[in-house]
Parts: C-alpha cells; structure tokens; sequence
C-alpha cells in the first residue's frame, strides 16, 4: 500500500532520512516512535508529499509520490492526515470543517457532503457539535473533529502525526478510542505516537527511529518487551519512566 | 467684503461640485483598482517565489520611499518620454494606482503571513489546490488583520487625490487653487475644500473605528 525505497532527504546539512525502505500492506497498523528530532513526522508527512524528498521512491497504491506528473489533489484526497495541533479552519463551523474537502475537492454536492460530514461526526461521538465553532471545543473534541475531516474523503490510507501529544491527560483516552475504533475498520493507518499502550493493543508492527534511520521494527509486544537494540530499549525505559 | 465673497463662492459652489465629482471618481476608481491590484501582489509577496517576492519588495520601496507627488511627475512627465503619453486623468489613476497597490500590497501580505502554517498544510492534505486553500483557507481567516488597516489605507487614497492637482486634473484641490484667484478668500475657500473632503473621508474613518473594535476579537 505504502512503499519506501531508498529515501533520503535534508534538510540542509541535516539528514532528516537516512536510506528509508519500508513496506507498508493495506489494512496495516503502523506506529512510528523515537525521540524528537529523529525524523518520524517527516517520515510520515512524505507519503502525501507535505514535503519533498531528494532521493528515492515513494509509492503510494501504485502512484508514485514524488513524481512530476502525479495529480497531487487525488493523491491527498485518498489519504486522511490528523496533526498535532489540530489546524483545524477556526472560521468554520464544526460541520463546515468536515464539509470543506468533499464539496471542493470530491465536487460533491452541499447535501450529500453533509450527509456524509454528519455519519462522521456521529463515527468520533461529536453529533451535538456539528454547529460549534472549534474555539468552543476542549482539545480532544477538536482531535476528534480533525479526524472526522480526515475520514470524510473515504480514504484509503489515515496518517496521524503525534495526534494525542497536545493534550491534556484526560482528554487522550477519547481520540485514542476513535482511532481503535479506526482499527476495526481495516483502515491503513500509520501513528506516530508515544502511546504504548495503544501500540500494543492495535498495532501490527512498531517502527523505531533514530537520527533518521530506522533502527528496529517488530511486532508491538516483542518490541516493547525484548528490544534488539540498546537505543530502542533506552528509548523505551525513558518513556515508561515519563 | 466678506459677505461679497460669500455669495461670489455660493454664485460658484457648482463648480466645486464639479471638483468633488471628479475628485470621488479618481477616489473610487482608484481603491478599485488599488485594491485588486494590492490583493494579486500581496498574495505574490506573501508566495513562496524568492524572485517575485524581492521584485515586489523592490516596487514597494520605490514607492514608499519616494514622494507620491514626485510619482506624478514621473507617470505625466517621464513615461511621455519612453512614447507613453497619457491624459491628466489617466494619468491621474494611473499613479494613484502604482501608489496605493504597493500599500495595500504591505497590508495584505502581512495579513496572509499571519495565519498559521498549519491552516496551508490542513488544506494541502485534504486536496485543495493553492487557490483554493487561499480563497477558502487562508483569505477569510486574513481579512480579519487586513480589514481595519485596509479602510484606513482607503481614508489616505482619497486625500492623495488631491496630489494630482498638480498635473492639472480638475479636482476639488484644483478647483480651490483656481477659485482662491478669483475669491481671494483662502480660509474661506480651502475651509469648503477641506469639508468636502471631508464629506467624502469621514464615513470611511467610522467604518474603520468600527472594524478595528469587531475585528480586536
């Protein structure tokens, strides 16, 4: 679904990814960790191209990424990306939001966008939002609209960039229980995140990172319990003391 | 002698009509096409092509650097030279237009930088096309910072017309100049000037209180 071959990519002189070869099947869980700064949101905001790579291939459901002539606006509307701080449009209503990508993109019609706006936001538990502003949300709430907005183009693959690290502790558990709820779907979806107890419960496979490079994959349980490298098992007694 | 003068200027007021009229028409015309003119370079100034940006840096400076009188000159004086030769009027509009975009250009690009990356990238990865998260995205949340400085960049075009007097457009300023000659009243006469100007300004300062105290939200 996803396929990383020899990438590589700077920023200036610093080699954000370093020889990035990677398979990623449909229906897949991926969760993407290591400390800041090791590349694993770039990693990610590759595969719909948010920013460019110098070397190597990217391909996403046969089409390849970063080629020329590849229609970036039908790339994108299959794939669903959920960020950090939410970004969601403040001059928008809720249902607005979700709307926006299926009218303009999708050239779908005002009523059946809404119709589809409204399973969603009934799919992460915010019905009785659809009118607010973002600004009258918490953040979980506003997490969880960001994936509606996501879901709302029917992709294919969702791609989320540390979507519970802006928040407070008590408002993780409900955007997490969204995306497991994902899971159950079959959606592909790739997480970079530190929460280990949703590696675990949901994914197929944890990816480690390091200055750029991956440095371990393995499956969730094996690679908690039994890391095979010294940098991995660091990384992991440091976010279990945290 | 006063009230000689008096009625003289009421036996002309028609003539300062005339002025006032010529004067909106330069006004109006000019912030529209100051403002179309303003928003296309704003939105270049605010893009990501490092040479169209400086190429509009470069303009800006030029015209907020030099005297928009000396602007004038050059449109109705220097530009004949090159085989360009227009009428005071056009000529009129066409300085104030060079003037007022590269203003109204500042004010827009600042508008556009001040909204959050995020809100470019929220709309990439959803599909929008460029003009898209513009017109959808980013302009709606930047007309916010642009709106108030906008009307108030309105309120200083209209008195700039009264530049263009000096190549000979006959404007409310040009009518005072040609009257104060004949009525040499010149309280009197620059005093109407003034509140016609005024007439034509002062609806715009209110807009422009009113949407700095919405807007501070």
């Amino acid at each position: 679904m996803i396929e990383f071959k020899h990438v590589n990519k700077w920023f200036g002189k610093l080699h954000v990814l370093d020889d990035i070869n990677l398979d990623i099947d449909p229906g897949e869980v991926l969760v993407i960790c290591g400390p800041s700064g090791s590349g694993k949101s770039t990693l990610i905001r590759c595969i719909n191209r948010l920013e460019p790579i110098q070397e190597g291939e990217i391909i996403v459901d046969g089409v390849p990424v970063h080629d020329k002539k590849t229609n970036l606006t039908k790339l994108r509307a299959d794939i669903g990306f959920v960020f950090q701080q939410f970004h969601l449009y403040p001059h928008m209503t809720v249902l607005q939001n979700v709307m926006l990508a299926p009218v303009n993109v999708k050239k779908m019609s005002a009523a059946a966008a809404e119709e589809i706006a409204r399973e969603k936001l009934t799919q992460v538990g915010l019905t009785d939002k659809a009118g607010a502003y973002p600004i009258q949300l918490s953040g979980g709430q506003q997490q969880r609209v960001a994936i509606a907005r996501g879901l709302a183009m029917s992709p294919k693959i969702m791609l989320f960039d540390e979507p519970t690290s802006a928040l407070d502790p008590e408002m993780i558990g409900e955007v997490l229980d969204v995306m497991v709820n994902l899971v159950s779907e079959g959606m592909t979806m790739c997480v970079v995140t530190h929460e280990m107890g949703f590696a675990r419960k949901v994914a197929d496979r944890v990816l480690f990172m390091d200055f750029g490079k991956i440095i371990e994959t393995g499956r969730p349980d094996e690679f908690f319990d039994n890391p095979q490298t010294h940098r991995a098992a660091d990384f992991i007694s440091k976010i279990l003391t945290h | 002698m006063m009230a000689f003068y008096f009625s003289r200027l009421v036996e002309i007021f028609p003539f300062f009509l005339k002025g006032l009229w010529m004067t909106t028409q330069i006004a109006f015309i000019s912030l529209f096409t100051c403002t179309i003119l303003g928003f296309i370079l704003g939105i270049l100034r605010s893009g990501k092509n490092k040479i169209i940006k400086r190429l509009i840096g470069v303009y800006v400076s030029f015209v907020r650097g030099t005297p928009f009188v000396v602007q004038v000159f050059i449109v109705f004086f220097i530009l004949p030279e090159w085989g360009i030769q227009l009428k005071a009027f056009p000529a009129a509009l066409l300085a104030m237009a060079i003037m007022g975009s590269a203003f109204i250009c500042e004010i827009v690009a600042g508008g556009i930088n001040a909204i959050s990356k995020g809100q470019w990238e929220a709309g990439t990865a959803s599909g929008l096309t460029l003009i898209q998260q513009l017109r959808l995205v980013v302009i709606p949340q930047a007309m916010k910072v642009i709106l108030p400085p906008l009307v108030g960049q309105y309120v200083l075009l209209i008195k700039d017309t009264s530049v263009v007097s000096v190549i000979g457009v006959m404007e409310l300023t040009r009518v005072g100049w040609v009257t104060v000659v004949r009525i040499p009243e010149g309280l009197m006469v620059f005093s109407l000037v003034g509140a016609l100007y005024f007439v034509i300004s002062y609806p715009l300062i209110l807009l422009s209180n009113y949407l700095e105290r919405r807007m501070a939200v």
